[in-house]
Parts: structure tokens; C-alpha cells; sequence
């Protein structure tokens, strides 16, 4: 089935495809690692909360698994039998994000390899392409037509990027200074309408927080008025930027780059935007008095950690729904129009394309949430891979029904390592939030498997502090000078015979002189 | 020895086997959809050599841009028109298949890219083959300054020993550094 989408639209889309089917898997694989480890261990113990202490008004689902504040601090410990829930809620966060770094790295080294082996992609571009480039195997006509468009595209876009390349290293003096002097221009230009949105997340946060009391529609409206923004935001800036890149005049693969690098920061500040007013609300940088009793902001939040959550849980929600109405009210619609009123307009439109950067772009924001929203709500993951599952099936029937094949086609080995790449961006900001969290910030104390802590992460020494003292002295060694500098230098050796191995066996590859078979007859 | 009715003796499927990269079914296939080709008349005669139109009828090599000069170059026949014998028609798809090493797709990519048979890829035949790739229409066509830049860019890639042509060996070169070729120079039945 993804062949049929990689013959028909290239390998950009079908990467694409690839990468959500990746995502799919994950998120599956983290939930069943943290149902095993924190879910049913809460369920089986039943050590849930018995009754609503506080009601805050967001409704029930507030007081279920879904957010952090059901789940309670027991430490079991029964006949041989022995499982601290806290301590195993904060281990399975860390192993979550630990097993999603190994997965990343391990496709991106996958890729890597595909990268590596066709020696980047400058270098003998032009006779790759020509000798190599037709797939005997592809039947039909429409196949073929498909095949020779792509092709013909190809070798226009790289050899009108090398004209470029040549004209602008031929420019005379003062038009080179115009060039810089409007590209510096135009790059502050884009700063501030990166600036704008941002400040404009920043305000909206606030509102919402301050007005989080008001019921009916409107109240509804101000929950979703963060998220409502960074949609819209995320949706006009990169446009904006689209109209000014023609200005720019760097060569098409340069302009690319650009706009996705610049989408992405976008992206990944707002969610940081986002974070960041919570937690300054949370540890009251406007009012400190509301945090001397506890240590966090009591006043406005009693459980924290479940408000977070329900932050991330907004923001996914809300991603679904729109990428839901976008396909529904924007691209059928479009296409019923184009095929049905055939004039010049709509032809100069067009079919809707189907845009992969900023579909994967999409991607990663949503898993970015995700992770940072999985230790307050620690059922995130399942839902995430409900909404990737349900996001695959409607992007591919709006493939089929409404887009037509993209023109210019994408490199698709390097922006498949381009695009874990920015994952692991994500994942890394995630990080930075958990561990902020976990040993800077007071846990509630009305609510969570924390509350009687000081910081969460004390979880960890007190548990330690309870075990015999050989297991103590073996974990300090551990930890110590003595052994961990020793085991840096091995796993440095280790890597670089590795490396070395793997060098060897692609060089050896395309060396081997198969044995030739005379014709028959 | 030669093919007989429509029924492929065991002698001879053992030694197709031997000397081609195809399996027994593969063989079987091919000699199916082969003799299928044939008109009632020619179907006892040892040895049927089949004219080259009713070769490209065949749905594998239809859309092919490339189709009339595989057929040009697998064919055995003395007028050099294309016709392919049962014999010939197995070496194709020996070439074509799965099995079938580096050097013998690069050997038969070259044979095929080779416009005017002369051994070497010079100026025109990459001028036909680029033509062939994007498609004879007008939009896909290049204009003229691209082509020749396109064909210089390609010839000082690949042209090792400056003489202005592309030849076996190195042919051979480029695609060896090139990993999708032998999955892409493939045709099954």
C-alpha cells in the first residue's frame, strides 16, 4: 500500500507515510511501557483517590487515570513483595524518554547508512540521475508519464540551482551589496513576525489563566484560546514567509531549508512560549506571597502537575480537530470546485498538493507535546497513537482523493534523517521540561504519587538510603570517578572499532566480482 | 535444440536453469506467456522467432521507454529487427531478474543506452537518452542549452579519460556507486 502511494506521489510522500507509520508504532510501544509499569499497578492495588477532594470545575475526567493527580503515593509492601509507586512513575518517565532516544537514533542510523552510501547528494548527481534513474518495473502509462515528469523536474530544479549558483558568483559589486543589505532586511522581517506570534501566545496564555473560571461557550472558548493561537499562528506566519522568500533570492534547495528551519523554531518556541508563562504562573514570579506556604502557587492551582497535563491534552486535541476540518472543509471542497467549474481561475489554483515538510512539520509538534505533556497525563501516549492512527487513514484518502503528485520532488533519504532530526529537537525540549520539573519545582501537595516530597526527585535517594549498604556502595562507585572515566574511554574504543567495522563492510560491497554466466543456445 | 508445442521438456528446463539467473517457474512463466504470443501456424515451429510489434504488446514493456532497444539488443536475428526467439526472450529476462549480478545489468544497461552501437556514449546518444527519460512531450522536453549543459555537466562526472565519451568501464563506475540500480533495473512477468 505504500508503494502504490511512493509510485503515484514520490518518495517525499511516501517518507512521509513512513514517518507517521514510525510514530504509530512508538507510541504504542511507550504506552504499553508505562501501562505495565504505572497503570495496572494503581489499578491492581486500587490505590486511587475514593472521592473528588476539590472541585475545580473542568468535570470528571479530571479525576480519572488520565491526569497525574489520581494516582496515589502507596508503597506496597506485602508478603515477598514490594513495588513503590512513586518511584516506579518517575523511572518509567525517564525510560520512556530514554527507549523513544534509542528509537530515533536507530532510524536516523538506518537512513544514515542510505546517505552515507550514495556519497551526498552533489556529488555525480547528474549522471546518477541519467544512468540510473528509470524504474523498468513501473507498468502503465500513467506510471511512466509520472516517472518522466518527475525526472524532467529533477534535472530542471538542479540545473537552474546551478545557474543561480553561477550568476550570483558573477554579480558585480553594488548589486551584491543590494542583495545583502535586503536579505538582512527581510531577515528581520521574518524575526518579527516570529516575534509577533509569539508575543501574541504569550498574551493569550495569560488571558486563559486569568479567566479559566467562566462556564458555558465562553468558557470553552478561553480553555482553547492558547492553542486556538498557535494554530493560527503556525498557520499565517509560514505563509507570510512564503511571500517574502521570492525577494530572498537564494537558489530553490537553500530556500526550502529556510522556510522549514524557520516553521520549525516557530514551532518548537511557541510550545517553549506556552511553558513557560505555566510555569511562571506556577512558581508565582508575580506574586511571590502566594508561593511562600508551599512552595508553589496554591492559590490558583491546587493539583499543578494535572493542569499541565491538561494543557498538552488541550493542545492534542485540538491539533486533531483541525487537521479534521482543515481536510473537510478546505481541500474536498476545493476539489469538488476544481474538477466541476473548470475556468481560469481554478486551474490556476489547482489541486490541492500535498505539502510534506509542513505535514511532518505537523508531525513532530504534535509528539513533541506529546512527550512533555506524558509525565502529567499518563495516558497521552495512548491517545497520540489513536490520533496518529486516525491522522494516517485521513491523510491517505485525502492523497488519493484531492491531491495531485507533486511536481518538484524531495530528497527523500536526507529529509527523512532532516526530519529525526528535528525529533530528537523535540524530544530534547521535552527533556529540559521533565527534569525541570522533576527537581526544581514542588510537587502538589493535594494530589500525585509526590505529595508528601519535597521535589520529585527525592523519591530517588530515600529509596536508595533504604537499601543495604553493599547495593549503596556498589551504586556510589558507580557513580564515581574511579569508574566512570574508565568506562568513557572503553565505550570511545568500542565506538571507533565499530565505525571502523562498519566502513569496511560498505566498502566491500560494490568490490565483490560476481561470477558471469555464458548465454544459452 | 529448440522449443517444441507448448509443452517445455525437462532436459531443457533443468538446462535454461543452468545457464540463466531464473527459476523453474520463472522459466515456466515466460515460456507461458510466450507461446501466448504466438499465432496458431506458429506454434510448430521449432525455433519461432517473434517480430518485435507483438514483443512491445507485452504490458511489462509497453510504457517502456527503453522497449524498442532492449528488444534491439537481446535479439539474435541477422537483420537486427528486434525479433526475439524463446531463447532470447529468457536471456531479457534473465538480465531483468532478481538474481542477475552488477556486472551483467551494467553490461546490458550500457548495450541499451548505446543509441547508434558503437561502443561508447557519446554526445547524441546521451542527447537520446535524456529524451527518452523525461518524455517526448513538448512540456517535458529540455531546451536545447539545458540539454548540452546537462550533457557537459554529465560528461565531466563521468568521463574519466577526457576523451568526450562514456564508456564500459566507465559506466560501470557510476553505477557502482549508485545503490537503487539493481532494484530499479528490474522486470518481472
Amino acid at each position: 500500500m505504500l508503494q502504490k502511494i511512493g509510485g503515484n506521489f514520490g518518495g517525499g510522500v511516501q517518507s512521509y507515510f513512513l514517518f507517521l507509520r514510525f510514530l504509530v508504532i512508538l507510541n504504542l510501544f511507550s504506552f504499553l511501557l508505562i501501562a505495565g509499569f504505572v497503570i495496572i499497578p494503581s489499578i491492581v492495588f486500587r490505590s486511587v483517590e475514593g472521592s473528588a477532594v476539590n472541585n475545580t470545575g473542568t468535570g470528571f475526567i479530571e479525576y480519572t487515570y488520565l491526569f497525574y493527580g489520581y494516582y496515589n503515593n502507596t508503597q506496597i509492601e506485602g508478603m515477598n513483595f514490594s513495588y513503590n509507586i512513586p518511584l516506579a512513575y518517575l523511572s518509567t518517565a525517564g525510560f520512556y524518554l530514554l527507549f523513544c532516544l534509542f528509537c530515533i537514533i536507530a532510524r536516523m542510523g538506518t537512513t544514515a547508512r542510505v546517505v552515507a552510501a550514495t556519497g551526498g547528494s552533489s556529488e555525480g548527481n547528474y549522471s546518477s540521475l541519467v544512468f540510473t534513474g528509470w524504474d523498468y518495473g513501473s507498468n502503465g502509462d500513467q506510471a511512466t508519464k509520472l516517472k518522466q515528469q518527475n525526472i524532467y523536474y529533477r534535472l530542471q530544479v538542479d540545473l537552474e540551482e546551478e545557474r543561480i549558483k553561477k550568476r550570483s558568483a558573477s554579480l558585480t559589486q553594488w548589486q551584491k551589496v543590494f542583495l545583502y543589505s535586503a536579505r538582512i532586511l527581510l531577515f528581520f522581517l521574518t524575526l518579527a513576525f516570529i516575534g509577533l506570534a509569539i508575543t501574541g501566545i504569550f498574551f493569550a496564555t495569560n488571558f486563559s489563566q486569568q479567566n479559566s473560571e467562566q462556564q458555558g461557550i465562553l468558557g470553552l472558548f478561553y480553555e482553547y484560546l492558547p492553542s486556538i493561537v498557535i494554530t493560527v499562528a503556525n498557520f499565517i506566519v509560514p505563509m507570510l514567509n512564503d511571500q517574502i522568500a521570492p525577494f530572498e533570492r537564494y537558489s530553490p534547495g537553500v530556500t526550502v531549508v529556510f522556510a522549514l528551519v524557520r516553521a520549525v523554531l516557530l514551532r518548537l518556541i511557541s510550545l517553549a512560549i506556552l511553558l513557560f508563562t505555566l510555569w511562571r504562573q506556577i512558581t508565582c514570579e508575580k506574586t511571590p506571597a502566594d508561593c511562600e506556604l508551599c512552595g508553589y502557587n496554591i492559590k490558583v492551582y491546587q493539583c499543578w502537575e494535572t493542569r499541565v497535563g491538561q494543557e498538552m491534552y488541550k493542545l492534542t486535541l485540538f491539533d486533531l480537530i483541525i487537521n479534521i476540518a482543515v481536510l473537510i472543509l478546505v481541500e474536498f471542497p476545493r476539489r469538488i470546485v476544481v474538477d466541476n467549474w473548470p475556468n481560469k481561475l481554478t486551474r490556476w489554483v489547482g489541486r490541492q498538493e500535498f505539502m510534506v515538510p509542513y505535514n511532518v512539520l505537523g508531525l513532530v509538534y504534535g509528539q513533541t507535546v506529546v512527550w512533555t505533556g506524558a509525565f502529567f497525563c499518563p495516558l497521552l501516549p495512548l491517545i497520540n497513537t489513536l490520533k496518529f492512527f486516525i491522522l494516517f487513514y485521513t491523510k491517505r484518502i485525502t492523497l488519493f482523493h484531492n491531491c495531485r503528485p507533486a511536481l518538484k520532488t524531495f530528497r527523500s533519504t536526507t529529509s527523512s534523517f532532516f526530519f529525526s532530526g528535528i525529533l530528537l529537537l523535540g524530544l530534547f525540549l521535552a527533556s529540559l521540561v521533565m527534569i525541570y520539573s522533576v527537581a526544581l519545582i514542588h510537587p502538589s501537595m493535594a494530589c500525585g504519587p509526590f505529595r508528601l516530597s519535597t521535589t520529585m526527585w527525592v523519591v530517588v535517594p530515600t529509596t536508595i538510603s533504604k537499601l543495604s549498604q553493599t547495593t549503596q556502595d556498589f551504586l556510589f562507585f558507580l557513580g564515581s570517578q574511579s569508574f566512570s572515566i574508565p568506562l568513557f574511554v572503553l565505550s570511545c574504543l568500542v565506538l571507533c572499532y565499530i565505525v571502523a567495522f562498519a566502513c569496511l563492510q560498505e566498502k566491500c560491497y560494490f568490490v565483490k566480482s560476481p561470477t558471469q554466466t555464458g548465454r544459452p543456445g | 535444440m529448440g522449443t517444441t508445442a507448448s509443452q517445455l521438456g525437462k532436459e531443457l528446463l533443468s538446462e535454461y536453469q543452468e545457464l540463466t539467473f531464473l527459476t523453474k517457474q520463472e522459466i515456466l512463466l515466460a515460456h507461458k506467456r510466450f507461446t501466448e504470443l504466438l499465432t496458431k501456424d506458429e506454434k510448430d515451429i521449432p525455433n519461432v522467432r517473434i517480430p518485435m510489434e507483438r514483443i512491445l504488446t507485452l504490458p511489462e514493456l509497453k510504457s517502456n521507454p527503453f522497449r524498442k532497444r532492449i528488444c534491439l539488443v537481446f535479439s539474435t536475428s541477422e537483420q537486427k529487427d528486434g525479433s526475439l526467439t524463446f531463447e532470447d526472450f529468457l536471456d531479457l529476462l534473465s538480465a531483468f531478474s532478481d538474481s542477475a549480478t552488477l556486472e551483467i545489468k551494467s553490461h546490458y544497461a550500457f548495450r541499451i543506452f548505446d543509441f547508434d552501437d558503437d561502443g561508447t556514449l557519446d554526445f547524441n546518444d546521451l542527447q537520446t537518452l535524456v529524451n527518452c527519460l523525461t518524455g517526448e512531450t513538448d512540456e517535458t522536453r529540455l531546451t536545447p542549452e539545458e540539454m548540452s549543459q546537462l550533457i557537459n555537466n554529465i560528461l565531466e562526472e563521468s568521463d574519466i579519460d577526457k576523451d568526450g565519451t562514456v564508456n564500459l568501464s566507465e559506466f560501470q563506475h557510476v553505477i557502482s556507486r549508485s545503490p537503487d540500480f539493481v532494484s530499479s533495473f528490474k522486470i518481472v512477468l
